[in-house]
């Protein structure tokens, strides 16, 4: 099971590009797709799902390519969209049969399939209800629950959590850290914390450009001795603000503790860190950010 | 704010295609105009080419056939702030309902303007071009666009938010009455400008030139025929001529058209009281709240369902079967459902009567009837998956369009087959097997051209009218080259079905080109 995704590239009208030449080689396991807004990730994913085609490049699944034969990876595919729609007069049960049937399961299998998914995304009780009455969060459920209708070995998931409660999102993390073993899943958000736990491997994107592309504990490694914890008065912040990159900061009684990604020591009272992913990854955006300006 | 309201609605919409496209029309009729391929006919003859008779066909033009397409391109502007969500941030702001609908009706009533603004301008070309009279009066070429066309499209801008206030009329019913609308304000007047009835009631303003018009024309009695069609330029030249001056604007004449200004404003203030300022708990799936858990469950203290249960059984070696049996099952689901039962009962009592009635006429009548009713389920094919934001879904699934195509198609053919089962069954046992394959072709085309309207134009609003307006001259007048459902006496036994049995097949075509084009952006 291999997808090689093999110098793609997308552009839109008015001359925009959202993808430049991306290449990727992904085996089974999670792959977390990290990235900024109008980073391309959702152009990525939707090449990848068939939805739409690349400008230039190919994605080629098993070593045929995807765009002359979509169909070989559509039967495998599993794919949640970041915004899609579901048919408000449809019960959460009619529509994932529709989508079993869409999709080539059998009856027998799809019965089955559908009540361990409502299950599994806590949907059961609600099974008989219109989708039109379902909230945003369960109207996501019914998404990725449709998305795992056809077990896929590709499973493509934009944005999963959004939406999703804080058990919602520890359920969801768990149910995809399960499933990874035997397929790809690549998994696009902006929140770190989602992928951190789970991902085999990290895709940094930025300006459609592929930025990183290294196991978590790479990224980690890669900024080592840059990050610091440094304790400043409230009145510093500002200015803290505009000389370094603060991934996050923390009033406390004995002043800021702000958290400084930087090759050298911003301060005095500044110690050294262990990095977090979300580090790692405001690092390599901000260099991204920098080399451009440049 | 008004001002500003109007403005901002008027820029998204003359950004748009559509207006482009409406554009293209206005200046069709404007260049049919001016070439002399329009024209108005009284008794058989025309007036003179002067300003007076140029100027009355422009503004016949416009009351005519744009109060009809005109409607149908300015009413969505409420919807659209309503889909795009943009009406819940209006909605916390300052701005008051009176103040939002006017702004609207405003809005929407300049960009009818812009569309007919068109006809005076190519009113002066048409004067030179046909070279009877080269005296140029201004006054009387644009007096029939400032007084007649102006105040109709000042009411067909009210009307157009008035329906997008009212939630039974905001979307294809809404469409489809309008249409009835407008024939009914057509002709009422009309006949009773020739009854000698009051023109006060006359939205359209067509009694106000017509009875101008038979007074100059003065043709035998009982002849007072009266046209607007598209001719060959010959034909037009060949015709006898007579001289019209043009309306005499009499006080009260002019105070008709303004009474139409100030029912414009009353219908956009109605509008206002009516309008529901985005309130979701008024909107139709918002009747009771959805828990957020989803589990039926009440009160913070009810016991949660077992969190963690992520197990997954894998399918044993994916077994990928096409069931195209369970697709038109749900594609059929999706048509149905969420009909109330009366929709049911005025679609049974249908089937009935068609079967019952012994007359050929009356039973052709009943079936255009029977085929008039699912119009919005119809309309709704080919649009759903970009209405209801499935076409991700959809079209990341193997073969969408050699699986889930052909079942939205067949599931709009059992539908028409279903509704118009009354007359089908009366045929059938009546042996008449060339009425029967006539509305079996009939059945085929309905759902055809909605998928092809459907898939190409992303909206449902297409259909409605385009089959409405096919309904309305077709079958319902006994239109012969148009009677696409063999409705009427007679039409089975000549080659209209062989017609639009080729024309069925053709549209197939390019529905699936439609949604091959889709798959491919």
């Amino acid at each position: 099971m291999k997808l090689v995704i093999d110098g793609v590239s997308k552009q839109y009208a008015g001359k925009v590009w959202g993808l430049r030449d991306l290449r990727l080689e992904l085996k089974p396991g999670v792959v977390g797709l990290l990235g900024p807004n109008g980073a391309g990730k959702s152009t990525l994913m939707r090449i990848l799902a068939t939805v739409t085609r690349a400008s230039a490049g190919r994605v080629l699944w098993n070593d045929a390519d995807i765009a002359q034969a979509p169909d070989t990876l559509r039967s495998v595919l599993g794919y949640l969209p970041q915004d899609f729609g579901v048919y408000p007069h449809l019960t959460a049960l009619e529509f994932l049969e529709y989508m079993a049937a869409v999709k080539g399961l059998d009856a027998a299998s799809a019965r089955k399939r559908i009540d361990e998914l409502l299950a599994v995304v806590n949907l059961a009780e609600a099974r008989d209800r219109s989708l039109g009455g379902f909230s945003g969060g369960m109207k996501q459920r019914v998404g990725i629950a449709q998305a795992l209708l056809n077990d896929p070995e590709l499973l493509i998931v934009d944005e999963p959590t959004a939406g999703l409660d804080p058990e919602e999102r520890a359920r969801f993390r768990n149910l995809l850290s399960e499933l990874s073993g035997e397929r790809i899943v690549i998994f696009s958000t902006h929140i770190v914390s989602d992928i951190e736990a789970i991902a085999t491997d990290i895709a940094i994107l930025g300006g459609g450009w592929l930025l990183e592309h290294a196991a978590p504990e790479e990224l980690l490694r890669a900024v080592e001795g840059k990050v610091w914890e440094w304790v400043i008065p409230s009145a510093e912040v500002p200015a803290a603000k505009q000389q370094f990159l603060i991934s996050t900061s923390v009033r406390r009684t004995d002043g800021v503790h702000v958290r400084i990604v930087a090759v050298d020591r911003p301060g005095a009272g500044a110690v050294v860190a262990s990095p977090t992913l979300e580090d790692a990854y405001l690092h390599c955006i901000s260099s991204q950010r920098a080399s451009v300006a440049a | 704010m008004v001002y500003h309201l109007a403005r901002a609605d008027f820029l998204e919409r003359v950004r748009r295609y559509s207006f482009v496209f409406i554009m293209g029309i206005s200046l069709y009729f404007g260049y049919a105009a001016a070439t002399g391929q329009l024209v108005m006919r009284v008794n058989e003859s025309r007036g003179d080419f002067n300003s007076a008779w140029i100027g009355g066909l422009m503004a016949l033009v416009s009351t005519t056939f744009l109060t009809l397409a005109g409607f149908y391109v300015v009413k969505n502007t409420v919807e659209r702030d309503r889909l795009t969500r943009v009406g819940e941030i209006l909605a916390s702001t300052p701005m008051s309902k009176t103040m939002y609908v006017m702004g609207k009706a405003i809005s929407n009533f300049v960009v009818l303007t812009a569309m007919v603004a068109i006809l005076p301008i190519s009113g002066i070309i048409m004067q030179f071009w046909h070279g009877e009279d080269s005296h140029v009066e201004l006054w009387k070429l644009w007096a029939p666009f400032l007084l007649i066309a102006l105040p109709a499209m000042a009411v067909v801008a009210a009307i157009a938010v008035l329906f997008e206030t009212i939630p039974w009329l905001r979307g294809g019913f809404g469409n489809v009455v309008y249409f009835f609308v407008w024939t009914t304000a057509l002709t009422i007047p009309v006949v009773g400008a020739e009854k000698g009835g009051t023109q006060f009631f006359d939205w359209s303003g067509l009694s106000v030139i017509w009875s101008s018009l038979r007074a100059a024309a003065k043709g035998p009695a009982g002849h007072d025929g009266f046209s607007l069609s598209i001719e060959s330029t010959s034909a037009v030249k060949a015709a006898s001529t007579f001289r019209w001056d043009g309306v005499q604007w009499t006080s009260s004449l002019v105070f008709a058209r303004l009474f139409w200004v100030a029912a414009a404003i009353a219908i956009a203030l109605l509008a206002a009281l009516l309008f529901d300022r985005f309130d979701p708990s008024k909107e139709r799936w918002r009747g009771v709240a959805a828990p957020e858990a989803g589990n039926g469950l009440e009160g913070a203290a009810a016991p949660r369902m077992p969190t963690y249960v992520t197990h997954l059984t894998p399918l044993a070696a994916r077994p990928v079967r096409f069931r195209f049996g369970a697709i038109l099952i749900a594609e059929l689901r999706l048509m149905l459902k969420g009909k109330k039962w009366w929709w049911y009962a005025v679609a049974a009592g249908l089937i009935v009567a068609c079967a019952a009635t012994p007359d050929a006429s009356a039973r052709g009548i009943l079936l255009a009837c029977a085929w008039l009713w699912p119009v919005l389920m119809w309309s709704s094919m080919g649009v759903r998956e970009v209405r209801d934001q499935t076409s991700q879904l959809l079209f990341s699934a193997p073969h969408p369009i050699a699986r889930q195509l052909p079942a939205v198609w067949l599931a709009g053919v059992v539908l028409a087959l279903l509704t118009g089962s009354g007359f089908g069954s009366r045929v059938l046992l009546s042996g008449d097997w060339r009425g029967l394959l006539a509305w079996l072709i009939g059945a085929l085309f309905i759902p055809t051209l909605a998928l092809a309207l459907g898939v190409w134009s992303g909206s449902s609003k297409l259909f409605e009218i385009v089959y409405t307006l096919l309904w309305y001259v077709g079958p319902m007048h006994a239109t012969l080259q148009l009677d696409f459902m063999a409705s009427a006496p007679g039409t089975a036994a000549t080659r209209v079905p062989s017609f639009y049995f080729v024309v069925t097949v053709a549209i197939a075509a390019v529905a699936a080109l439609g949604r091959k084009r889709q798959l491919q952006t």
